[in-house]
């Protein structure tokens, strides 16, 4: 294997890298702490790639890799979309796409308390939060924020879920707004949940609207923003037509 | 926790009631009508007699290759048709890697009768020497991506392998008018199969408590229907096979209800298939392919067994094209057939010019070998 002595790790930053790039060089760099995030590893002084995808950089101090995948690798603070498997005394046990089922606490609610355990049943939809994500364990749920509320998490009833790619949800969460959410949102009114492990929930009025933005959504992986929005008029143009 | 238990694909209750509620309204998630179709796309690949069939989601490769063995007892004029299938878990999570589950044998088992029962394929045309030497052809099917409704993508994926499929052409020769003489392609042009009619399955869904019918279903589909039909028809309208395994009961009146719709989509995917074989023809024909004969001095070492045939071949033909390979195997036969002349079969002399020429003991032997299928790549695994 060809080694690279790249000097700057700016030259890979926002850059596709693949397995094998090294994209930091630490003997260059003295005195400085860097973060690494999931796809990157470090052999001796070198920081490299584990797996192909966009390499990401935010100030201070954080590399990492983002990929486009169809199994999610549960991350800390990540608001994922979840399906309730089944119901433990203590736990409830959550398919959230990644590798293991991740449990659910069932005192990890606003106010829960042993006497107001809330029920699901097998194949509800949560919007949940990962509190805790170790190697070798399963994944910790939570069902309220930071400071203990509710917030937007819970159950969500009724719309319709479908499955992409982490890296769609990833754009549908971006900011500014994406533009295919924008383009839909002008004209239509629905609710919308993303989950970064590749789950989108959609709820509306009627089902042809869900089915619209269902399919507006699930078309825009491979799109740029401009063709994003072209595609989200012209769809929205033949619905009314009809 | 068990692997398997968190690779499971998982339908939730919002689903299933949205999929049964916006029927209700003729909406179905993918914004088609309950009866439509999804577009299908149908490639091919270089080799003849592989394809590749996208319905939506769903991804489906067929591979055809053709191998000469001895025919069943009680089938001495017919060659044969086995049909293998591979869901692989890159496909589908559920899927086991390893031993095939109900669905796989389920899917098997209809193509094959699809094509079996309605004599789709004309077996007898495949006999060589009768209850010696037949082919058989073997068709693999390949899932790639499982987005519902994966028999249908398989039986458009055998029936396209089929049509593009080309066998090497077999005559009688020798003395005896006995010995099989495997023309290589580079001498005569291999030989298409003889299919009579193409037998196109039509997946049916019942969903809810009424039983709405849904053509085409997709994955989320599959997994609400309370029940399920496929019908096999052909162009012409003729019932080849139904299948209605299990689930909700179906009227009569909507079974016969789906056998309409379903001679209708045969004839719009027939056409499709028939297009897509008719313009990879052309392609082909215009391809010209390059056949240069094998040098016959590549050969230096001849062996004195059969064993010794295929290590010489390896030994040779390890880096070339497959193609040489049959040319190259006369070569060898030729010489060892001298060496062998005291073995049981010494009445086989010289093979004529250019062909392959070997006894039907020394034909069984050849096709001994680990794997000697014609066509597909399934050659280099041999090399």
């Amino acid at each position: 294997m060809e080694y690279k002595s790249s000097g700057s790790p700016v030259t890979y930053v926002d850059n596709l890298v693949v397995p094998g790039d090294v994209v930091v060089d630490l003997s260059s760099m003295t005195n400085q702490t860097i973060k690494l995030g999931g796809g990157l590893r470090q052999d001796c002084d070198a920081i490299s790639v584990m797996k192909a995808g966009k390499l990401r950089f935010t100030k201070p101090n954080k590399y990492w890799v983002e990929t486009s995948q169809k199994r999610y690798v549960p991350c800390v603070e990540d608001s994922v979309l979840g399906i309730v498997v089944d119901s433990k005394s203590d736990n409830f046990l959550i398919d959230i796409k990644g590798p293991a089922l991740a449990f659910l606490p069932v005192l990890a609610f606003e106010g829960g308390t042993r006497r107001n355990i809330p029920k699901f049943e097998a194949g509800t939809l949560l919007y949940v939060r990962v509190v805790k994500a170790n190697p070798g364990m399963n994944p910790e749920l939570s069902c309220t924020d930071a400071s203990g509320k509710a917030a937007e998490f819970g159950a969500l009833k009724d719309g319709y879920m479908f499955e992409c790619s982490t890296g769609l949800s990833r754009m549908l969460l971006s900011s500014p707004t994406c533009p295919v959410l924008e383009a839909l949102g002008k004209k239509l009114s629905f609710e919308i949940a993303v989950g970064l492990n590749g789950r989108v929930w959609v709820n509306s009025n009627s089902p042809s609207i869900v089915i619209i933005v269902a399919n507006a959504i699930m078309n825009s992986e491979s799109l740029s923003g401009v063709q994003q929005k072209i595609m989200a008029e012209k769809l929205l143009q033949k619905v009314q037509n009809d | 926790m068990d692997g398997r238990l968190a690779n499971r694909w998982r339908l939730t209750v919002n689903e299933k009631k949205f999929i049964e509620t916006a029927l209700a309204s003729n909406l179905r998630i993918d914004g088609r009508n309950p009866l439509e179709y999804r577009k299908i796309i149908i490639k091919f690949g270089r080799e003849d007699g592989s394809s590749e069939v996208q319905l939506g989601q769903t991804h489906v490769m067929g591979f055809v290759t053709g191998q000469l063995v001895q025919p069943y007892q009680d089938r001495q004029n017919e060659g044969m048709l086995l049909i293998f299938t591979e869901f692989s878990p890159m496909a589908d999570p559920s899927f086991d890697p390893g031993h095939p589950g109900e669905y796989a044998v389920e899917l098997g088992r209809i193509v094959d009768r699809g094509l079996r029962d309605s004599r789709a394929v004309d077996t007898e045309s495949l006999c060589v020497l009768s209850g010696k030497l037949v082919w058989a052809i073997r068709i693999d099917l390949h899932i790639v991506d499982n987005g519902g409704n994966l028999i249908d993508a398989a039986n458009i994926a055998a029936l396209a392998a089929l049509l593009t499929f080309r066998r090497p052409e077999c005559t009688l020769g020798g003395d005896d008018g006995q010995e099989v003489i495997v023309h290589p392609p580079e001498e005569r042009e291999p030989l298409p199969l003889i299919v009579h009619h193409l037998p196109v399955a039509i997946t049916f869904a019942f969903l809810g408590s009424e039983g709405k019918l849904v053509v085409d279903p997709t994955h989320s589909e599959e997994a609400v229907m309370a029940g399920r039909l496929i019908a096999t028809v052909n162009a012409n309208g003729d019932i080849c096979a139904i299948q209605k395994a299990g689930g909700e009961g179906v009227p009569q009146s909507a079974i016969m209800h789906c056998l309409q719709l379903a001679s209708m989509c045969a004839i719009s995917i027939t056409k499709k298939i028939n297009s897509a074989v008719e313009a990879y023809s052309t392609e082909r024909a215009l391809r010209k392919i390059k056949r240069h004969p094998t040098v016959a001095g590549n050969v230096s070492v001849a062996g004195s067994d059969v064993k010794e045939q295929n290590k010489t071949v390896e030994q040779v033909g390890g880096s070339e094209l497959s193609r040489h390979h049959i040319e190259r195997l006369k070569v060898v036969s030729e010489e060892t057939c001298s060496s062998r002349s005291n073995d049981n079969d010494g009445d086989i002399k010289s093979s004529e010019q250019g062909g392959t020429s070997r006894g039907e003991s020394k034909a069984m032997n050849f096709l001994g070998g680990p794997s000697n299928w014609y066509g597909a790549s399934t050659f280099q695994y041999f090399f």
